[in-house]
């Protein structure tokens, strides 16, 4: 390397060193951050019971998902349809909803850990973070989480359970209770499985 | 629920099911918004899929939930080795026809390990050994050869196929060693696996019905993401997880989502 490439390439890191930094940890801290959360709640779950869970993870679920963003795709063309008041008490109903989920499935701890395979940036500045939920006694669940930074934070947007997609999951079934029952349709639904988790579990 | 019986010829079916997997796969050209719709034939999926929902509720899982009970569960693993190994020998002729040949001889001797040593197929012995269990089959050596998804199907009895996947239950049936056994001996083999593979799926199907909204859509789509996710062979492409963000939205309406 000459003297010239090597000055373009110290400048180089020097410009781009603290964005770089602030790419790799952002992002994983934002998983790592969940899934220990996740963890904690997994090893406590009898102790904290439905409601207790519930409580612990739901800054969680707001503070670390992009929900505004998540809505505005699963519920796709018919998002259009709403007025702003209407956006915000659904986003506040899915925020509802992905807690409970959480808190009704994350119910008890068999020594399972979460593991980071990779990090991969995507275009328009996502990133890709591949992990592992690891069981002793099952095969390993793949958990592929999609960030994206807005302002100045990372927020996950998508996870994908071996493969399944949440959002593509929710799009379809959405798609199809507000083509056959409207969108109050829908919330009604929503707030009735929210209901259902929280009686069963309890 | 499947009630095979041998067909006159080994090739009357296959080319039976490879018609249906073409005519069906000309109907996936309807779109939806400028997309392509898996699901052309959905008002008659959904009756299918309540045919099966109905039959599974009041028949299946009362005895599969009473076969749980029943039977310990160092047993029902046994049997559920006994007959994934049968089936195994499915999953080394599509490693080969997809062209990946170190994990086909590491399939054949996985076969044979536990047919052997793992006494026939009850213990699984090649796992603790490092040989890999893979799952491969007849619709996905299709994917690798290029032919298209076709249209989603759910199947009376079956349930959830693509077009392109439902030559495998030919390919199934003639790599399984129980489908050249009398059918007579054969019923209730057939009912053992069956009700087996549901006891299986018990805590999965209580969690679509805790998780979704909609079943019929939940598991069309899981079962398609399923299927790509086992053409990829558990790793696929990093650029298709965002393409959700951007899909069917008009030019100008990406700046709604995209912060």
């Amino acid at each position: 390397m000459n003297c010239k490439s090597l000055l373009l390439a110290v400048l180089f890191l020097l410009l781009s060193g603290s964005a770089l930094a602030g790419e790799l940890d952002g992002p994983a801290a934002t998983v790592e951050n969940f899934h220990n959360k996740l963890l904690s709640v997994m090893q406590r779950a009898e102790e904290l019971g439905y409601r207790g869970r519930y409580e612990e993870l739901d800054p969680y679920i707001n503070a670390g998902f992009d929900i505004p963003l998540i809505t505005n795709v699963v519920l796709g063309r018919y998002r259009d349809q709403l007025n702003e008041a209407q956006r915000t008490d659904f986003n506040d109903l899915f925020s509802r909803s992905s807690t409970a989920t959480y808190a009704s499935r994350f119910d008890g701890y068999d020594g399972e850990e979460f593991l980071e395979l990779s990090r991969e940036p995507l275009k328009r500045g996502r990133v890709l973070i591949r992990t592992e939920l690891r069981r002793p006694d099952g095969d390993p669940v793949s958990l592929d989480y999609l960030l994206h930074e807005k302002q100045g934070k990372w927020y996950i947007i998508s996870v994908s359970a071996d493969g399944v997609n949440d959002l593509s999951l929710k799009r379809a079934e959405y798609a199809a209770v507000i083509k056959e029952k409207g969108f109050n349709g829908l919330v009604k639904e929503i707030l009735s499985k929210i209901a259902d988790m929280e009686t069963d579990t309890e | 629920m499947t009630n095979r019986t041998r067909p006159e010829t080994p090739f009357s079916l296959l080319a039976v099911l490879l018609a249906a997997a073409l005519l069906t796969g000309c109907a996936t050209t309807e779109t939806i918004d400028g997309e392509i719709n898996p699901d052309p034939y959905e008002d008659t999926n959904r009756s299918m899929y309540r045919f099966n929902d109905y039959l599974d509720r009041n028949i299946m899982i009362p005895i599969a939930e009473n076969y749980v009970k029943a039977i310990p569960e160092p047993v029902r693993d046994g049997i559920t080795n006994f007959f994934d190994n049968l089936e195994y020998l499915n999953v080394i002729l599509h490693s080969f026809l997809q062209g990946k040949l170190g994990q086909g001889l590491s399939d054949v001797t996985r076969f044979v390990v536990n047919s052997t040593i793992g006494l026939g197929g009850l213990i699984d012995v090649a796992t603790d050994m490092g040989l890999e269990e893979h799952e491969e089959d007849f619709g996905q050596t299709l994917a690798v050869w290029g032919v298209d998804q076709g249209a989603y199907l759910y199947v009376p009895f079956l349930g959830p196929y693509t077009a392109r996947n439902t030559p495998d239950e030919a390919s199934s049936y003639f790599t399984n060693p129980f489908s050249y056994i009398s059918t007579l001996y054969l019923l209730p083999v057939t009912f053992l696996n069956l009700l087996n593979d549901r006891a299986n799926l018990l805590e999965a199907s209580e969690f679509v019905e805790e998780a979704s909204i909609d079943p019929y859509s939940f598991i069309r789509e899981a079962y398609l993401q399923q299927r790509r996710y086992l053409i990829h062979d558990g790793n696929p492409p990093s650029e298709g997880y965002d393409d959700i963000f951007t899909e069917g939205l008009p030019d100008d309406e990406p700046k709604l989502v995209i912060e």
